[in-house]
């Protein structure tokens, strides 16, 4: 199987999916919802399609499921075709996350999260074990919440189900359309923190739509950006998108502050530092700390400086024209 | 009450508890004080020999229990017909049969039922089996109809979660598409064992017995105790079958709709 890789993420073998020369026309349509796409998603890797209403994420991210069928190209899921497999044994080994959530409403809380594994015949005790450790892992306290129902939950609560039905019987691959989508903006933040927190522990392979590019660079390892036109317009780190954009399209998809907006993606462990000089009067921070998340603590500590463990240390001018610098190089390259 | 809890994070709120609508009791003590009323009235009344034979009390619980034989029998048919075809017809391969069976179905309900008792007694017989159709062909609409109304109007994001998550069409109809078209479809079912009720008091002119027996004997020997007693009677019956499906009704929708 021949594999091509783009570049950007670290392990480069291991490919989970893969999305060759794939392309979708409706019936009675006379444009492609997809135009024809190729890319390679590693094995744990997070990747995020984002674009303008209508730019045919959802159709994308609904392909390689097979809850729609490709018009052309291959999907390759696992290392298997998926035109060969049968798509509801396909469908029970990949989690699917909707922004409505979709829950049934006359099973319990429980009972929705162990509906696939009950597909997959799992004993009673086995999924009873599961759902608890699932909710315990998605924040729901098991005991408050496995026999309540869908309606008596808010609907934050609801997505945390959501996802937590979705990881039931461990697939290595999630789909996710818009699931923050439908919920209040804190919430979102809340939930956006904790699912990153969560996928650092388990390590899917996440296929994440947004129409939200901060969404998409929170979160991405990789962000595919599509223009009204179903154009792969840009796929790369959110970080490299932000310093280089591919063009006209995605500089005005990116807005504006697009140099604040990399302070909170860069860590400070990135920029260069003063070998350790002086007795150290400023803070001390992770080299994994986010620039703009130094910059607070300094700021609020009312220094000027910051020591970068085992680094050295890095003043506020430091940072800022390291940043700068990071955008006249990508400017001028 | 509900609505207040979920403004707040109800994550320590208790679990708000099912407040499953409380059927009135108006209705069966309505049908009780009829039924009292009308067994005082033949006791004390004054009757002649033919109004005591018809409104004895034996004769009484007969008649009753040939109507509620036709409405149970009748229901049970119109349900066992009406919500697999139902179902059949919803499914997306059956779509163009969808207008030509419902305008069957709305042909069945417009055409009166004393019509058609009477041909089919005219052209075949009479008896138990001939009022039964009668009462099929007019109560089987709203079951149908339901059935498919029912299934429908479930929520396609709740359908498209369960076929992302690798259920079969057949596994979607049984364990999402039919718990949730439930309310609706005993809704529709209600209605029949309704209309049942009302229209069997006509299976008598197809000798198959029924409380319409002492409304049409009432009017034959013009006798308004007689007339009065079947038509009471009837209304009781109605008030207390319409009674005992909403107190089923309310039993049977699946928790958390
Ligand atoms: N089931 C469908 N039948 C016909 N056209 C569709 C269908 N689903 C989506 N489309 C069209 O395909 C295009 C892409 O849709 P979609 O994938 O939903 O975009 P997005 O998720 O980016 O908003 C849109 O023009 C949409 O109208
Ligand atoms: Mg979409």
């Amino acid at each position: 199987m021949p594999e091509q890789f783009h570049p950007g993420t670290g392990a480069q073998s291991d490919v989970e999916i893969s999305l060759r020369e794939v392309s979708k026309r409706y019936p009675a349509s006379d444009a492609d919802a997809v135009r024809p796409l190729s890319i390679d998603i590693a094995r744990g890797e997070f990747l995020v399609l984002v674009g303008p209403s209508g730019c045919g994420k959802t159709t994308t991210l609904r392909m390689i499921n097979r809850l729609v069928e490709p018009s052309g190209g291959e999907i390759w899921v696992d290392g298997k075709n998926t035109a060969h497999v049968d798509p509801d044994e396909l469908r029970r080994h990949i989690g699917y996350v909707i922004q409505q959530v979709g829950l049934l409403p006359h099973l319990s809380i429980g009972e929705n999260v162990g509906l696939v594994p009950k597909m997959l015949d799992w004993s009673k005790e086995r999924i009873r074990q599961r759902v608890d450790e699932l909710l315990d892992l998605v924040g729901l306290d098991p005991d408050t919440y496995r026999s309540r129902y869908p309606k008596q939950l808010s609907g934050g609560q609801q997505q945390r189900v959501g996802v937590a039905r979705a990881l039931a019987a461990d697939p290595p691959v999630m789909l996710m359309d818009e699931p923050f989508g439908a919920i209040d903006p804190i919430t979102r933040g809340h939930l956006q923190d904790e699912f990153l927190k969560l996928q650092a522990r388990i390590r899917k392979t996440i296929v994440f739509v947004t129409h939200d590019i901060d969404e998409a660079l929170r979160l991405g390892d990789r962000i595919a950006i599509f223009d009204e036109d179903a154009r792969l317009a840009q796929l790369d780190t959110p970080l490299a998108i932000l310093t280089s954009p591919a063009d006209e399209f995605v500089r005005s998809f990116i807005g504006d502050g697009a140099a604040i907006r990399r302070l909170s993606l860069l860590r400070v462990g990135d920029l260069p530092a003063v070998p350790e000089t002086s007795t150290g009067t400023g803070i001390e921070v992770d080299p994994g700390e986010t620039v703009s998340a130094v910059l607070e603590k300094i700021l609020a500590a009312g220094l000027d400086s910051a020591v970068v463990r085992g680094r050295g240390s890095l003043t506020v001018q430091d940072m800022l024209l390291a940043t700068a610098a990071r955008d006249e190089s990508a400017v001028a390259s | 009450m509900t609505r207040a809890l979920s403004l707040r994070d109800n994550a320590t709120a208790p679990a708000p508890a099912e407040a499953a609508p409380r059927s009135s009791f108006v209705p069966p003590l309505v049908a009780g004080l009829l039924v009292a009323g009308v067994l005082v009235y033949i006791q004390v009344a004054d009757l002649d020999a033919i109004e005591a034979r018809s409104l004895a009390f034996g004769e009484l619980l007969v008649r009753l229990g040939e109507h509620v034989r036709l409405v149970i029998v009748s229901t049970l048919v119109v349900v066992a017909l009406g919500v697999p075809l139902g179902i059949l017809l919803s499914r997306p391969a059956a779509g163009p049969l969808q207008p030509p069976v419902l305008a069957v179905a709305n042909a069945g309900q417009a055409i009166p039922s004393i019509g058609i008792l009477v041909l089919l007694a005219l052209l075949y017989d009479v008896g138990f089996a001939m009022a039964v159709i009668s009462l099929v062909v007019y109560a089987l609409l709203p079951v149908l109809r339901n059935t498919m109304v029912g299934l429908r109007h479930v929520d396609r994001s709740i359908i498209d979660a369960a076929r992302g998550m690798g259920m079969g069409s057949r596994r979607i109809l049984f364990t999402v598409e039919l718990p949730l078209a439930v309310p609706v479809m005993l809704a529709g079912i209600r209605v029949a064992l309704i209309l049942n009720v009302g229209v069997a008091t006509l299976a008598t002119y197809t000798d198959a017995g029924g409380l319409g027996d002492l409304i049409e004997r009432g009017i034959v020997f013009y006798r308004m105790p007689i007339l009065l007693s079947g038509c009471l009677l009837t209304i009781a019956l109605a008030l207390l079958v319409d009674w005992l499906a909403g107190v089923a009704e309310t039993r049977l929708r699946p928790r958390g709709l």
